[in-house]
């Protein structure tokens, strides 16, 4: 008898090892980046927590940073080849990296459902889509944005213009305001390429061309003429004079000259309204779409960023298993909230309908109304955006704005300097 | 030669064998990125994909396309000639001063004194920085409107903004001072004594004995400082982010942004390479030089 109940405990014992590492029991370690603000990180952070609740065999190690040096820090990983297994990715980044093939193609998850994208539309989708697979899921949309303070509207007897407004009647309510009130008009940073992207599809053309070879207007007085308007605005003192923008440097949403009720309209990004709103302690703020041009809309949908996975990871499936959880889980949802703009999936939008703060819902009605009226999205822009970006569209922005060159001038240097780099 | 025993050969390795923590870092961290960058300044380079020879073409645009590269080395060299002279100038007042009595609380002052130069490099100062000079509510601009004066945007001009940098750099002038005080403190009492009784003042004294007795540490700092101020790098790109206009877009901070934001690797390697030069050429002209000022008492002698 003793010696069975030796055997007997040598067995459980083995039986329990056996248990212990077999492949139901397996941690699996993946790892994840993105950036933001401090708001955003904590409200990842905890959805990463519920996700490994959910599923106690993997464990995600978080990195996150803000925007400035992000992909500075993606691409040194990259080269190091210690990519994480997730990344968040910019609309403006995503064609170089997909044809350095460092991002997985995702079409056959999708297929085997491991992402399900079923209440997600089909231009949503596609958004994430290079030469005809997917490599990028959507996490929100969004839209450029004029933020208004209505309570500054009404001290001024200004009425709130009507959703389909002009930049004459743009630059009339500016006026009034800075004359009454002796605020700005318009806050800073109204020459951010964003705006004038917008205005070259009020003009009937993109700012870069369909293949990404070319600028995408035939006509500098598109260039010109957009400048001499923020010229004259900046003159009358009605927005700010391009040396203060420069001199406070990259300011985040909190700081902008509307948080600090310095001025009445604001040029950001419709998901930046929550932050902005609480700076100002929940201030209800409208937003409004840019102004239209002889009658044509120019705000257009932006992914406002993606997840994406590393062409190498060792687990594919369960990085997808992730991005799934955070863009379809309720829960997660309803921590996320709009901090990455509305939404993707029609079921999560009804689900959270009824728990929208005011700014939220402001913002959900607004990306409805971009839907609505909107010009549709521009093609990609080209590998070498921020290239041009940094040494072409910004310093010539300042030398208008410091007087240094006109804007005719900076408009033939614009087009010449652009298309060198594009050809290179 | 004759042959080495075999003790000597043992020797010789052992050398080898107690040096090589230093060889082999030298060879890691230093010659082989020297040799790699010297490289990819002949290739484009994006860091994602593999180098590809273009042979002279970075140098090229350096040269004849690049409107920026002129604007850096513009703004580079000014802050160089600007501040290291006024830094140096600074830290030997100071030292001067020091030098002239021996107290308890002088030590003291001299660890305040030396302060900045601990933490004025750091980005928590470039922020406040900002914040001093910042328009139309900065501190400066502050005190300018108590006294009725208007206030002038700092950093926002492209004639104010690199004399803010300037001045934070100057005012990190302990390093210079600690050596100039050592160097001050070398100099012979005999030699004051002598010239007090033949009558010399003050400034007799400083012209004629201080001064040509610390010049070899006046030249040692000057090399190291002009060194430090080509590649001064935070202040340019906390405070003023290189602008306004390129006006304080500072040699390494343009290098450091054409390699980590446009990712032109191969291209920043070529502006570091004609850095590296530049600092070459002005090291030799100073040393060159440095022997129609520069006195050493051992050279005249016995």
């Amino acid at each position: 008898m003793k010696k069975y109940f030796k055997l007997v405990v040598l067995m459980l014992i083995l039986v329990s090892f056996i248990l212990a590492i077999s492949p139901a029991q397996q941690q699996i370690t993946l790892r994840i980046i993105w950036w933001g603000s401090q708001d955003r990180h904590n409200r990842t952070l905890k959805v990463i927590d519920l996700f490994q609740k959910k599923y106690p065999n993997i464990k995600i190690v978080s990195e996150y940073t803000g925007w400035s040096e992000y992909y500075t820090k993606l691409t040194t990983m990259a080269a190091g080849g210690n990519l994480p297994d997730i990344m968040q990715q910019d609309h403006a980044y995503i064609r170089g990296w997909v044809e350095k093939g460092l991002l997985l193609p995702l079409d056959d998850l999708v297929a085997q459902g491991v992402i399900n994208l079923k209440d997600v539309s089909k231009s949503i989708v596609d958004s994430g889509r290079l030469g005809g697979k997917l490599y990028a899921i959507n996490l929100g949309n969004n839209s450029q944005a004029f933020a208004i303070d209505p309570e500054l509207f009404r001290k001024a007897g200004v009425p709130l213009p009507p959703t389909l407004w002009t930049w004459d009647d743009f630059k009339r309510i500016a006026r009034i305001i800075h004359r009454k009130l002796g605020i700005y008009g318009a806050a800073e940073n109204l020459g951010d390429h964003n705006v004038f992207r917008v205005w070259t599809i009020e003009n009937g053309g993109y700012l870069f061309s369909e293949d990404g070879k070319s600028l995408g207007y035939e006509d500098d007085n598109v260039y010109a003429s957009f400048y001499k308007m923020l010229l004259e605005l900046q003159d009358e003192g009605v927005i700010p004079s391009r040396d203060v923008e420069v001199a406070r440097g990259s300011v985040s949403p909190e700081q902008r000259f509307l948080c600090l009720g310095k001025a009445a309209m604001q040029f950001t990004w419709s998901n930046q309204l929550t932050a902005m709103s609480t700076a100002l302690k929940g201030k209800p703020l409208k937003l409004y779409m840019l102004p239209t041009l002889n009658g044509k809309v120019g705000n257009f949908l932006k992914p406002s960023m993606f997840f994406a996975i590393n062409a190498k990871t060792k687990y594919p499936k369960e990085a997808a298993m992730f991005i799934n959880f955070f863009i379809n889980d309720i829960e997660a949802a309803k921590i996320l909230m709009a901090e990455r703009g509305v939404p993707v999936s029609k079921r999560v939008q009804l689900a959270l309908k009824p728990l929208l703060t005011p700014v939220e819902k402001e913002m959900f009605n607004f990306i409805a109304t971009v839907e609505k009226y909107g010009a549709p999205t521009p093609p990609p822009d080209p590998e070498r955006w921020q290239e041009i970006y940094n040494n072409v569209y910004t310093p010539l922005y300042d030398q208008i704005m410091y007087k240094k060159i006109t804007p005719e001038e900076a408009a033939k240097k614009f087009r010449e300097q652009v298309t060198q780099i594009l050809r290179k | 030669m004759k042959k080495l025993t075999k003790k000597k050969k043992h020797d010789i390795w052992m050398g080898y064998l107690f040096t090589s923590p230093w060889i082999l870092g030298f060879l890691f961290f230093i010659v082989f990125p020297l040799v790699t960058s010297l490289y990819l300044s002949f290739t484009r380079y994006d860091i994602l994909s593999a180098p590809r020879w273009i042979g002279l073409q970075n140098w090229v645009r350096m040269f004849t396309q690049d409107p920026r590269f002129w604007n850096a080395t513009k703004a580079t060299f000014k802050y160089v000639i600007f501040e290291v002279p006024l830094r140096l100038l600074f830290a030997f007042i100071v030292a001067l001063i020091f030098s002239q009595r021996e107290s308890k609380i002088l030590n003291l002052y001299r660890a305040i004194y030396y302060i900045p130069s601990l933490i004025g490099g750091s980005v928590a100062i470039a922020v406040v920085w900002r914040q001093i000079w910042g328009y139309p509510d900065g501190i400066v601009n502050a005190i300018l409107s108590i006294l009725g004066l208007r206030g002038i945007n700092w950093l926002g001009d492209t004639r104010t903004a690199i004399w803010t940098l300037i001045l934070l750099a100057v005012w990190q002038f302990g390093s210079p001072m600690l050596i100039f005080l050592a160097a001050l403190k070398q100099v012979p009492t005999e030699l004051y004594e002598a010239a007090t009784i033949d009558g010399a003042n003050f400034w007799g004294r400083l012209f004629k004995i201080t001064i040509p007795m610390v010049t070899p540490v006046i030249l040692f700092n000057l090399i190291n400082q002009m060194i430090h101020a080509f590649m001064a790098f935070t202040q340019s790109y906390i405070i003023t982010q290189g602008g306004p206009l390129d006006s304080t877009l500072f040699y390494a901070v343009y290098m450091y942004r054409k390699a980590f934001n446009d990712f032109e690797m191969g291209y920043a390697s070529a502006l570091a390479w004609f850095m590296l030069a530049l600092v070459g050429i002005f090291t030799v002209i100073i040393f060159k030089t440095s022997n129609r000022w520069v006195y050493y008492e051992a050279e005249e002698g016995v």
